[in-house]
């Protein structure tokens, strides 16, 4: 068949009036099958009663996990690269101090903001 | 338990399918899979996720069998479920990609490899499935509905659950669509 004709068939289908029955029978024809894979249904049954059905969502969970942490990876890491490099800018060093959004003098400024003295 | 359920009746099936009889529930799941791949793919296309939404309608059909009253006939059941699952996945997918990214992502869409020897019926294959994925959703479920299944429109708006009138006008609206599509491909 022509892919004009296909194309007509597709046409002729979304008109209310017309019987698609015979539409599908010969797109089928034509090879517009739609089936599943060979086993399906013995995956269905074994997911059903050998109750793994748990078992697939927690895969499907950890699949769209890891798809969403990819994304967010990326982000991350230039976020820490430029945290890096603001930080060695203002500070002038990678101190664990610095860091920590502490100057030099740590202890004493501790012991001043406690006893006032 | 029988050894085979071929010749038996949708009702028989479901009653052994509720008291735990595999066999039965796979002769379900034999005798309707190709109308539900002609759902799911003619939706979404033979993605790599169109073979899970399959298993998920015949395990949700599994899971509410116990609530089928037969007041519908199973295959109308067993096609809402199909439907309802599909049109889900395809909401599903809109938010995810449209959190992560401007377009579909085509490594999700996993089209089978045309055989050279039947180049002709792979190409018709290809016009039917372009032209129902460049259909908005809502329309794109009733053209799959007439198209693949040959469901007339009293019937697609039974199972879709939508008036006559809404689906007479979508199909219209389809109908205007395809026209423009089908001239590009």
């Amino acid at each position: 068949m022509k892919p004009s004709e296909i194309k007509k068939l597709i046409i002729g289908s979304t008109d209310g009036e017309t019987d698609t029955g015979s539409i599908a029978s010969i797109l089928e024809g034509e090879g517009v099958s739609f089936d599943f894979k060979n086993g399906f249904t013995e995956k269905v049954t074994d997911r059903i009663f050998a109750g793994t059905l748990s078992l697939k969502r927690e895969v499907d969970f950890t699949r769209s996990l890891s798809f969403v942490f990819y994304r967010i990876a990326i982000t991350g890491i230039a976020a820490i690269v430029i945290l890096m490099i603001s930080i060695f800018v203002m500070q002038d060093s990678f101190s664990f101090n610095s860091f920590l959004g502490l100057g030099d003098g740590y202890a004493e400024s501790i012991v001043y903001l406690i006893t006032g003295n | 338990m029988k050894e085979s359920y071929r010749l038996a009746g949708d009702e028989e099936l479901v009653k052994a399918s509720i008291d735990g009889d595999k066999l039965a529930f796979g002769e379900i799941v034999n005798r309707y899979r190709r109308m539900v791949a002609r759902t799911v793919k003619g939706m979404l296309g033979d993605s790599v996720y169109s073979e899970d939404i399959g298993q998920e309608v015949f395990i949700n059909l599994y899971n509410s069998l116990s609530s089928f009253r037969g007041e519908a006939k199973l295959s109308t059941y067993i096609q809402r479920i199909a439907v309802n699952l599909t049109l889900n996945e395809i909401k599903r997918r809109k938010r995810f990609f449209s959190m992560f990214s401007h377009k579909e992502n085509d490594e999700m869409m996993e089209y089978e490899i045309a055989d050279p020897e039947n180049e002709e019926k792979w190409e018709a294959r290809e016009i039917v499935n372009k032209a129902l994925m460049s259909l908005d959703p809502r329309f794109r479920i009733i053209v799959a509905m007439r198209l693949l299944q040959g469901y007339s429109t009293k019937e697609t708006a039974e199972i879709l659950d939508l008036p006559l009138g809404t689906v007479l006008s979508r199909l219209s609206r389809a109908q205007e669509q395809l026209k423009e599509k089908l001239k590009k491909l």
